[in-house]
């Protein structure tokens, strides 16, 4: 399709309303050549003002004494103060090591629950469809109701899931699981591979539709076995798509504190104290705007990094 | 041969029902679980042993959540900031979409990339400088304040998603278009946009949901039941009034209906959506 110039030139303003009608303005201004740039502005700006200036002022602020409580001394230029404090703080460096823990595990349940799941939808069984939208279910569920589900059931007293594994005998007494600082950082992994699990499910199921089934024919006349057909051909040919997904993941598991901050806010103790729900409480918490904009800065060149290195050793960007 | 692996084909297939129904019943369960509780009276909810079926079935919870706790007003606030987040979404990033899809122009790779990376940005990072600045505009605590932050996020994926659609929806019409003397505009709004329609809804719903479910930005970005959403009200109540189980599980079927039925009317090119989005990013 051509996509150059106007293929039939319009017809000149027959009078003085159609030389100011905004119609035929707006379908002569879509001849032009600048017309695909037009489009795109307002979004480019809106991101821009909401995205790229934030996260400007935001790194501007991390060099910044703000405190929202405290107004003396409020913009002040202090230069490395709040990354030297960072580096002192046990806080940060708890944090740190819970953020790794709290990524790594729930990545790790995540795509090997998500990847058995497509795995099993992909066979076309009967039923599949139904399954498959049941299964999809938590991921378009709010946190805060995920959250608050997952403390019923957990609820020292009236916890359901308490009593069923009293029941079965897997446990002796109902459970306090969220307030045991062993038991925390687990059981809020758990409701967080469940919340987001069907991501991993989703894009696998779209990958594994890719796939050309004359590998799988052929492996089965090498008599490759099921296990060895998943790692000799499933796995590689999913290699971008996991890798993509992992990402996507791991973004959204450092960036957003909502799930911990529901069911935790970090406790007991700090046992369940991420990165990016420690940055939030010293905002909302504590007002350290300053603070708190050092530490996202910590958390977005750790991110970036991450991405890099990742993509990199994945080597997607050779396909 | 050909029996062995009909044999193996069996017990596969058995293994993947097993797989799937318990998933689907872990899945779904909770959410049934979090129903029942809603119908029960408070003696049934907190008891010595567990009670598994109502033994009284009462609609009491939803009636004060709903007439007693202010829930009404936060549902309002949060459909007026999810229509504002899909109306600026849809007239900003429809025709950047478009634009994407349809036009091959100098800087369009790096663009799209810069819509793609603008996703790895912290919330954290975002929520505190976004603070100042709408307290500064005076949009903080407002409808309009909330929903133009939350297109920080999500017109970037609308965008993406929405080009999937595009892209799939065939050029031969438009073109015929074009030769008959159609406008650019006139194609797009008369051809294109038409065809790509259920994918264009599909990606409404999507920003829909995420929009209705946000947390974070909306607790740090509201102050009042004048802007304040549901998933804010409700948690502050978990945390403040010491919320009864059954008013709450209240709260949670009442909020997610609206989520249940989106979902359930464009789940399958909402899905191809998601997948094409995130497969090609």
């Amino acid at each position: 399709m051509s996509r150059g110039r106007a293929m039939a030139a319009l017809p000149p303003p027959r009078s003085t309303w159609d030389a100011i009608n905004p119609l035929r303005l707006l379908g002569e201004l879509s001849e032009t050549r600048y017309w695909m740039y037009l489009l795109l502005l307002p979004s480019a700006l809106l991101i821009t003002a909401i995205v790229l200036f934030p996260t400007v002022y935001g790194f501007q602020l991390s060099f910044t004494e703000m405190r929202l409580n405290r107004p003396a001394g409020n913009g002040a230029f202090v230069g490395l103060k709040h990354y030297q404090r960072m580096l002192a703080d046990p806080i940060f460096w708890l944090s740190l090591r819970n953020t790794a823990v709290w990524v790594t595990f729930s990545i790790l349940i995540e795509f090997v629950v998500g990847l058995v799941a497509a795995l099993a939808l992909n066979r076309n069984l009967w039923g599949g469809k139904v399954l498959a939208v049941l299964i999809l279910v938590p991921y378009f569920l709010p946190n805060v109701v995920a959250g608050n589900m997952w403390a019923l059931m957990l609820d020292s007293r009236v916890g359901v899931i308490n009593d069923i594994l009293v029941n079965i005998g897997l446990l002796q007494e109902y459970k306090a699981w969220f307030a045991d600082p062993n038991t925390a950082m687990a059981t809020a992994i758990f409701v967080e591979a469940w919340h987001s699990f069907p991501f991993f499910t989703l894009l696998i199921m779209a990958g594994l539709k890719g796939i050309p089934t004359d590998l799988y024919k052929a492996a089965d006349i090498d008599g490759a076995g099921a296990f060895a057909q998943l790692r000799l051909i499933t796995l590689p040919m999913l290699r971008t798509i996991i890798a993509a997904a992992v990402i996507l993941r791991v973004i959204g598991l450092v960036n957003s504190p909502d799930l911990l901050l529901i069911l935790t806010q970090g406790g007991p103790g700090r046992s369940t104290q991420v990165l990016s729900l420690y940055a939030f409480q010293n905002a909302y918490s504590d007002f350290n705007f300053g603070y708190a904009g050092a530490l996202s800065v910590v958390m977005f060149v750790l991110l970036m990094l991450f991405a890099w290195a990742y993509i990199r050793l994945s080597k997607v960007n050779q396909d | 041969m050909a029996q062995t692996r009909s044999g193996s084909n069996l017990i596969w297939n058995i293994l993947s029902y097993a797989v799937l129904i318990l998933l689907a019943v872990l899945s779904i369960g909770p959410l049934l679980w979090m129903l029942l509780t809603s119908f029960k009276v408070e003696d049934d909810i907190v008891t010595r042993t567990m009670v598994y079926l109502p033994t009284r079935f009462t609609l009491e919870n939803y009636i004060k959540l709903w007439n007693q706790s202010g829930y009404p007003v936060l549902v309002i606030n949060s459909l007026v900031t999810t229509t504002l987040t899909v109306a600026i979404c849809l007239f900003t990033g429809t025709i950047a979409s478009y634009a994407f899809s349809r036009f091959n122009f100098p800087g369009r790779t790096p663009l799209m990339l810069g819509y793609l990376v603008v996703r790895m940005f912290p919330a954290v990072l975002m929520i505190i400088p976004l603070f100042i600045v709408m307290r500064n505009l005076g949009l903080f605590d407002t409808s309009l304040g909330l929903a133009v932050a939350y297109t920080s996020f999500l017109l970037p994926l609308f965008v993406w998603m929405l080009k999937g659609f595009f892209d799939a929806a065939p050029t031969e019409l438009e073109s015929a278009a074009r030769i008959d003397g159609s406008t650019r505009i006139g194609a797009m709004f008369r051809i294109v946009i038409p065809i790509a329609r259920n994918g264009l809804v599909a990606t409404c719903v999507f920003v829909a949901i995420a929009a209705w479910n946000e947390y974070l930005f909306a607790l740090m970005l509201t102050s009042s039941t004048g802007s304040r959403t549901w998933p804010v009200g409700l948690q502050l109540m978990v945390g403040e009034f010491q919320l009864p189980w059954g008013m709450l599980a209240a709260g949670g079927i009442i909020s997610i209906i609206p989520v249940i039925v989106l979902f359930a009317l464009v789940q399958r090119v909402m899905v191809a959506g998601i997948t094409a989005g995130a497969v090609k990013g």
